[in-house]
Parts: C-alpha cells; sequence; structure tokens
C-alpha cells in the first residue's frame, strides 16, 4: 500500500554507516529544534503513520519495521528517541531497546504495545536492570506526541 | 437266626472295614503296646513314604522325630490307660526326612476278652491344611489393614464380606451391611451399571480401574475408582466377584481445577493474541484519522488516509467475528465443521505464524458436521497450534488437514497438525500427555496436552502423538480422532460430577 506524502519519512535511500555523520556541533543545532525519532513496529501502516505524525509535530522522524534495521540505522540517524514496538519477530522490542542503551547510552527509549501478554519480556527487562516507560496500544497520537516530551524533558 | 451265619456276616464286614482302610487317605496304621507297627495301609505308604513291608515289624519311633520322641512315651501310657487321644496336631517325619504337620487320632485296640493289646492310629498330613490357613490369615490381614474398601458380593449382588475400608469410604459397619444388596452403594441414576458389572462378571471379565460415583450412608456421593473381579470356586465356575473401589474424590478436585485453570490460561493467551490483532490496527486507524484532519492536505491524500482507515477497521471486525464468539460457547453440544473450528483458531495465530515465517498448509476433507462443544475443541486445537508455533521459533510449516475415517466401530473425523519445529526427544514423548509436564521451563504449564486429551477422551476420541529430533527431519505431528457418535458419551462423564458437587 502506497500511502500519500509517506516517501521522506521512510527513508528511500539508506545512508551509509560509516563517514555519513553530520557535523557534531550542526546536528546538536538542529537537533533542538528537531529532535530525532526512530519508529520501529513491524505493522507497517502504524509505523508509517506514527512517523508521519511526529513530523508533522516538530520531530523529524524515520521508520523501519523490525529491530535489525532499527540497529543498522543508529550510526547514521542517531536518533534522540526511540519508539519501539514490543511483540516483533525476529527481535522483540525490549531486546533491541537494551541493545541500543547499551550502545547509544542517551537515547531516550519509549516501548509501545497492544498486548497485555509483554509482561514475561518486561520481567525479563528488569531483572537485567532495564526499565522503559511504556504506552499501551491504541494511543492517541496527541498523547504520544505528549509522552515523547514530556520523555525529553526527564 | 441260623448257625454260622454270624461267621460269613463278620467275614464280610472284616473285608468291608479292609476296603475302607484301604482306601483312605489317611494314614491308618496299628502298633503293639511296644510301638511296633503291625498293619500300614495305603494312605500311610503315600503319606509317610515307606511301603508296608518296610513298616511292619519295625519301630513307629522312625516316624517321629528325635526331639519329640518322648511323645511316644506319653501317647502309649495313655493308651495303656484305655484313652483315646484325638486330633493331636504334630510333627512327624517323612522317608525322606521332611518334616510335615500332622493330626493324629490313636485309640487303644483290645482283644476279645477286653484287654488293650496294642493301639490304631489314624494320622492326617495338615501341612496344606495349615499353609491354606496361614494364607488366609495373612490374607485377611491384608484385606483389613488396606485403604481401599474391599468388598464381595455374590452372583446376585448380596455382598458378602466388608472391610475396613469400605467402612470408612462408605460409612456402613459390615454388620448392618453384609446381606444386603450392593444397590445401596449405587446412586438410582446409576442402576444400570450394575446390570453391565454383573454381565461381564458372569462372563468372567474383570472391570479395571472404572471411574464412577457411589453413595455414601449418609446420602453423600463419593468418586471413586473401582476394579471388579470374579471369585470363582475350586470347579473355576464364577461364584462372586471382589470389589476394590479407592476414593478419588480429592485428585477429581484437583483434576477439575487444573482443566480449570488451563482453561483460563488457554483463554488468556488466546485473548493476548486477539488483543494484539485488534489494538494494533486501532492505533492505526486513530493515526491515520488524525492524519486525515491535517491543514494542507489534497483531497486524494484525505481519501488515501481514509480508505486504509477503513481497511484496518476491517481487519477489526473481521478478528472480532472470528474471536470473540468462541467465548458464547453455552457448553451444550452443536453441530459444527472441524474445518471452521480450526480456521477460527488459525486466524488468531495467522499473523504471528506469519512473523515468524511459518507457512501454513490446510487440507479439509470433513464435509460431515460433528456434534461437540466448540470452545472445548477450539481449546485443544488453540493449544496444539500454539505449540506447533513454539517449536518452530526460526519458521518452518505447519500442516493442518481433516478427514473422513471409517473405523470398526464407526465413522469420525481425523485432525492431523504436523509441524516442522524442533521436535520432541523420545524420553520425554512418552510424558507429554502427562499433568504438569513440560518442556518449556516457565513458559509451559504442563497442562494443556493433558487437557486436551482429557477432552478428546470425553467424546470417545483418542489423541496421539509422534516425533522426529533428527536434524533435517524433525518434527512433530499430533493425530487426533473424534467419532460421530461421540457426544452422546460424553454427557453422562461430564456432567454427573458437577451435578453430584451440589450434593457434597
Amino acid at each position: 500500500m502506497q500511502l500519500a506524502g509517506f516517501n521522506v519519512l521512510t527513508d528511500q535511500h539508506r545512508p551509509h554507516l560509516v563517514g555519513s555523520h553530520a557535523d557534531p556541533s550542526e546536528a546538536e543545532d538542529r537537533a533542538a529544534a528537531h529532535p530525532r525519532v526512530l519508529v520501529v513496529d513491524d505493522e507497517r501502516i502504524l509505523a508509517d503513520t506514527t512517523a508521519a505524525i511526529l513530523g508533522r509535530s516538530g520531530f523529524r522522524a524515520k521508520a523501519v519495521y523490525d529491530g535489525f534495521e532499527a540497529l543498522e540505522l543508529m550510526a547514521s540517524f542517531r536518533p534522540h528517541y526511540l519508539l519501539t514496538d514490543v511483540m516483533m519477530p525476529t527481535m522483540n522490542g525490549v531486546e533491541l531497546a537494551i541493545a541500543i542503551t547499551k550502545m547509544y547510552p542517551a537515547t531516550k527509549i519509549m516501548l509501545f504495545s497492544g498486548q497485555a501478554g509483554i509482561n514475561e519480556i518486561l520481567e525479563d527487562s528488569k531483572t537485567q536492570g532495564f526499565e522503559f516507560p511504556l504506552l499501551a496500544k491504541p494511543v492517541h497520537p496527541s498523547r504520544l506526541v505528549e509522552g515523547l516530551r514530556t520523555l525529553g524533558n526527564i | 437266626m441260623p448257625l454260622g451265619k454270624p461267621d460269613v456276616q463278620t467275614a464280610a464286614a472284616k473285608d468291608f472295614l479292609a476296603a475302607i482302610i484301604a482306601s483312605s487317605d489317611d494314614a491308618i496304621v496299628s502298633k503293639d503296646l511296644n510301638g511296633i507297627v503291625s498293619s500300614w495301609n495305603a494312605g500311610a505308604s503315600r503319606i509317610f513314604g515307606y511301603e508296608a513291608q518296610e513298616m511292619i515289624g519295625e519301630s513307629i519311633l522312625r516316624l517321629i522325630p528325635p526331639d519329640l520322641h518322648h511323645e511316644e512315651d506319653f501317647i502309649l501310657g495313655k493308651i495303656r490307660a484305655g484313652e483315646r487321644i484325638e486330633h493331636f496336631e504334630t510333627i512327624r517325619v517323612r522317608k525322606n526326612g521332611e518334616r510335615f504337620p500332622v493330626s493324629v487320632t490313636i485309640s487303644p485296640v483290645r482283644d476279645g476278652s477286653g484287654t488293650i493289646i496294642g493301639a490304631s492310629k489314624i494320622a492326617r498330613d495338615i501341612s496344606e491344611r495349615l499353609r491354606e490357613d496361614e494364607s488366609r490369615f495373612r490374607l485377611a490381614a491384608l484385606v483389613d489393614s488396606a485403604d481401599d474398601a474391599i468388598i464381595s458380593k455374590d452372583l446376585n449382588g448380596i455382598i458378602t464380606s466388608w472391610n475396613n475400608g469400605a467402612r470408612r469410604l462408605f460409612g456402613y459397619q459390615a454388620a448392618e451391611i453384609i446381606g444386603q444388596p450392593i444397590f445401596r452403594l449405587i446412586p438410582e441414576n446409576l442402576h444400570h451399571e450394575e446390570d453391565e458389572i454383573l454381565r461381564k462378571l458372569k462372563s468372567g471379565e474383570k472391570i479395571e480401574h472404572y471411574e464412577t460415583i457411589r453413595i455414601h450412608k449418609s446420602g453423600e456421593s463419593r468418586e471413586v475408582s473401582v476394579t471388579i473381579s470374579p471369585i470363582r470356586n475350586s470347579h473355576g465356575q464364577v461364584i462372586g466377584a471382589s470389589k476394590i473401589a479407592r476414593d478419588i474424590s480429592d485428585r477429581k478436585k484437583v483434576e477439575r481445577m487444573a482443566v480449570q485453570a488451563e482453561k483460563l490460561a488457554t483463554t488468556g493467551r488466546m485473548a493476548a493474541a486477539i488483543a494484539h490483532e485488534i489494538n494494533n490496527p486501532l492505533a492505526s486507524v486513530l493515526n491515520l484519522i488524525y492524519l486525515a484532519r491535517q491543514d494542507g492536505l489534497s483531497n486524494q491524500e484525505i481519501r488515501d488516509y481514509l480508505s486504509t482507515a477503513e481497511s484496518e477497521l476491517e481487519r477489526v471486525s473481521h478478528i472480532a467475528r472470528q474471536t470473540l464468539g468462541y467465548y458464547r460457547d453455552t457448553g451444550s453440544p452443536s453441530q459444527v465443521y472441524l474445518k471452521d473450528l480450526m480456521e477460527n483458531v488459525l486466524s488468531v495465530y495467522r499473523r504471528k505464524m506469519l512473523g515468524q515465517n511459518i507457512a501454513v498448509d490446510t487440507r479439509y476433507n470433513d464435509l460431515r458436521k460433528i456434534s461437540v462443544r466448540p470452545g472445548e475443541i477450539i481449546q485443544v486445537f488453540s493449544n496444539l497450534i500454539s505449540n506447533a508455533i513454539d517449536a518452530m521459533p526460526r519458521g518452518g510449516r505447519l500442516a493442518v488437514s481433516t478427514n473422513h475415517i471409517t473405523k470398526e466401530d464407526g465413522d469420525g473425523l481425523q485432525v492431523v497438525i504436523a509441524d516442522t519445529g524442533h521436535g520432541i526427544r523420545r524420553h520425554n514423548l512418552a510424558k507429554v500427555f502427562e499433568p504438569f509436564f513440560t518442556t518449556k521451563g516457565n513458559l509451559g504449564t504442563g497442562i494443556g496436552l493433558w487437557v486436551a486429551r482429557q477432552l478428546v477422551e470425553r467424546y470417545g476420541g483418542q489423541i496421539s502423538i509422534s516425533s522426529s529430533v533428527e536434524a533435517n527431519d524433525s518434527g512433530t505431528t499430533i493425530t487426533i480422532y473424534l467419532p460421530f457418535n461421540g457426544s452422546g458419551r460424553n454427557e453422562h462423564w461430564a456432567k454427573a460430577p458437577e451435578s453430584n458437587m451440589g450434593v457434597q
């Protein structure tokens, strides 16, 4: 399915992993105005629309559809925020969140999930010493934006 | 009376007596007052092992163990005094040296003038009887100390024995129940069971671990497992039955709780899967509507957002139709296609399987409806499908088929669920249907397959498993057979315990 206005956001051509970093100071300036968010969800429509909404709310957002894609993009995109689904095939959202916390500790992470049965996964991460805020799906877009902003102010 | 006749009569009487002595099973021996043997019958030869010519003229002491030789002095003393010794139980020795128990009766023998000239001795080998007595006492002690109720009855169903276990289980004392019909213990609606039991017993069949309901003296019901065996007389004729009954009320209560818990667990798993299926498209719909309301969009863009929202809502309603219907299950059997139940279950897990790279291959050949409780069968299928998915974390193929098959005792449907997952090791395979056995660590409750088997067997069906852990050829196949005429049997089984719960 092709949705209007998504192409810019879904990152058609991926930046190379090496040598594509923008000048750090310039990046910081832009970040203040437009913090970057990486949206990860295997539900493509949800990932795309969420990125579109964040794009309209003052963020620079990219959507990817699984954890490995997200990890690949981290080095080049350098997001301030990670917003990830929990129940995904290949790598679940908590595994992704833990990996990113270890590699990029400054990244602020928010989980969002539509499933009640993720308690075990969350318990599991707690025993490993990791705890992430969780938004329950479905969430109204304005609350999602608000949630991310609040996370940024902590 | 003419002369000479008394002599003839005496001679005839003597012959008659001799014949009796010769044919007696007991040893009949005579001896003089010095203990020297003067006659020896065939019974004596059989019991002691000596022929007549070996013993006549020999001392009776040969038959008495050396440590008991003093007995002979005592016996001879009594005989000399004209006394008789009856049923004296002692030990004697056979020719081969074997000591054995005997019961002897010794009487003085007198001549024509009344003078005591010796003794006749009748000895009976009682080793067999003592052995029987001993085993009978042992058995009686065993029966009395058993926790289980052990009851015997004749072929008219009249109780003939009653142990302590029976007293504890049913509340009656032996004295008040022996001689009473066994029907006193059987609930009225199950009286037909006794006819069936008696019929089987008369044909010599044994009934093992038959689970049913019995009535305590107080009128309360007890869930029991009974084993009934025919009792035969020495000619092999069935003359009655022994019945061992064990109280399984507690076990049944635990089983019912476990089944209930598993139902909840299955429901929980289904609910979690359903929540995921519904919440994701709902979240998309919220996003799409939000986007469609933004300023500065073209009509085309708005239409695109809204039509995507529409198709996401279609997805939600499809899932809701397919899944939430399960829980309307009223508990009474209805005519359904197994195919439809299987499709319902697959639709819940379809996305999960897609995400996990599991290809699904379905072949349905059940063109006939079957009478089942849909909720139960969905629970069984859901359990098996989710096991298959768990076994294939890195993808694979799930093959599901239904077929109409004909067996000796009627037609039914066969459902085969085969995965290409990691398989189950041989030593675990035998245990998968046992309660609380799991190969999934903390994630498994260990009763899914056990409950699946209970449910299938309630319909008079069967469930079996085969599995391979061989590299490149691993996987597990579950085969379920459900007979078309199975739900009738189910009725009694499923309802009896519940209705009795109220009484307790």
